[in-house]
């Protein structure tokens, strides 16, 4: 892998699917700048092509926002809570640099990205067999219903498969399977809790039938995404 | 601590839970299965008896004349099997002898196209070093087996298509020989798997349940595949389960 220090090789994006370990300690070990500008490309190429899949269904602007919205999401997760996760990493006892925790981040982003995009031809067949937004009471409805379910389903595949991979590496570093679970647990709350409010600050990613396109919804920043599912679940439970 | 300062173990640990790894079968056991693959009946005759020789092929230099064979194998099949399973229209006004060999041969390629990079990925979480060229040829190879048992249901499927006049039970028929075909196919992809060193086989069996979806999907896109229709796409998008209840209320 020395020799690969200086070059932008996508032969490093199987091993990291493959979680080997010797490629990706050398990754965290020497994480050069070219290493972050190949992970940032794979991220933004492959979901911003599941994001293009995502909002075409509504149509070509929508998707064009959607293919830009959706690694940004990604990314501004990433950066935002990277210094409460480097942080995070030496109180739950692995004791790995602000650097490191961010490229061990950055590394699951792109494994995720990688999935996203390899399943985006799936996405665009499934969307192609669907009937037109509005097209059909029922069955536009129904086949919204199938495509949302279908997207839930890949998304959540990535980010099982990327975390699975993440905890091997943390695995690895820190030595403890219990170390390993307690670093990601927490890296995973926090990643959450951000890029839930993002994800709901960028909305929208699917476009609603109603709704006009637009890249921010004009009230994106009012109100945030917990208060929501409050508001709905109380809604639910109380009236 | 800087990053200087950090060292890590010297022998990663093992990870707990690891799955358990396939009992890949020996490449080179046999002194047939060193014997390259030329041509295109050779290519029959092997990923019939010898698909081993085919595996190993794939991974030597070379492999992409092989993967010519097993593609052209599987288009020309699907448009022999396509012109039996047209056969069935030939009497109606709208019947063009081409339309189903071209929508069968055109639904597999695509099929395998869309589920490729997803196959791959499969492929690589599974801890198969395979290269994509090397998968692409595996899948060459379930294509191409495919089409070959199909061949081999051809009499019978033409026998019934002369026979019956029930849209339903002649498309069934087909569906359920392609199922049969494809069973096999999916059996040379697992020992493909196998022969790439993947370490488990959850993904593939997850690929074969998408990839099952995406041909079925086919049908419906491309429909009609049996039957006439005065377009050669359909104007309305349907799901196949949608298609095949209207099909069988119809």
């Amino acid at each position: 892998m020395g020799n690969d220090l200086n070059t932008l090789n996508l032969r490093e994006i199987p091993t990291l699917l493959r979680g080997e370990p010797e490629p990706s300690n050398q990754a965290i070990q020497h994480c050069t700048p070219r290493r972050v500008w190949l992970y940032l490309a794979v991220i933004f190429a492959g979901a911003g092509i599941f994001g293009a899949g995502v909002g075409c269904w509504r149509g070509p602007l929508q998707a064009l926002y959607t293919s830009v919205k959706l690694p940004l999401v990604l990314l501004l997760t990433t950066l935002g809570n990277a210094v409460l996760n480097g942080m995070l990493a030496p109180l739950l006892g692995l004791n790995i640099s602000f650097r490191q925790s961010l490229t061990a981040i950055l590394m699951s982003f792109t494994i995720a990205a990688v999935i996203l995009g390899s399943f985006s031809p799936l996405l665009f067949f499934l969307l192609w067999n669907a009937p037109a937004l509005g097209e059909k009471g029922d069955l536009s409805e129904g086949a919204h219903n199938l495509i949302l379910v279908v997207q839930s389903l890949i998304i959540g595949f990535a980010g099982v498969a990327s975390n699975l991979r993440l905890g091997q590496l943390l695995c690895r570093l820190s030595g403890s399977p219990i170390v390993a679970r307690k670093i990601l647990f927490g890296w995973l709350a926090v990643n959450l809790l951000l890029g839930a409010q993002l994800s709901w600050n960028f909305r929208p990613f699917v476009g609603a039938p109603g709704l006009p396109i637009e890249f921010l919804r004009k009230n994106a920043f009012e109100g945030n995404f917990f208060e929501i599912i409050f508001n709905a679940a109380r809604h639910l439970l109380f009236h | 601590m800087s990053d200087s300062d950090y060292l890590p173990p010297p022998i990663p640990p093992q990870i707990q839970n690891q799955p358990p790894t396939l009992p890949a079968l020996p490449l080179e056991e046999t002194l047939e299965d060193r014997e390259p693959v030329s041509g295109v009946l050779p290519a029959v005759e092997a990923i019939l008896r010898q698909p081993r020789r085919i595996l190993r092929q794939l991974r030597q230099e070379g492999h992409g004349s092989l993967i010519a064979c097993l593609i052209l194998i599987a288009v020309a099949c699907s448009l022999v099997y396509g012109l039996v399973v047209g056969s069935f229209s030939r009497g109606d006004q709208l019947y063009q002898f081409w339309t189903a060999p071209v929508k069968i041969a055109l639904g597999l390629v695509l099929s395998a196209l869309i589920c490729l990079p997803s196959l791959y990925i499969f492929s690589c979480l599974s801890g198969s070093p395979a290269r994509l060229v090397e998968v692409f040829g595996v899948l060459a190879g379930v294509l191409a087996l495919t089409t070959v048992l199909l061949i081999g249901f051809a009499p019978v499927a033409w026998v019934f298509s002369e026979s019956t006049k029930s849209l339903p039970a002649i498309s069934a028929l087909h569906l359920f020989f392609w199922l049969v075909a494809t069973y096999f196919g999916l059996r040379f992809l697992h020992t493909g798997f196998a022969h790439l060193g993947a370490k488990s086989n959850g993904g593939v069996k997850v690929w074969v349940v998408i990839f099952l979806l995406v041909a079925l999907q086919m049908t419906t896109a491309l429909r009609p595949i049996v039957g006439t229709a005065p377009t050669f796409l359909p104007a309305e998008k349907k799901f196949f389960v949608n298609h095949w209840f209207e099909c069988l209320h119809d």
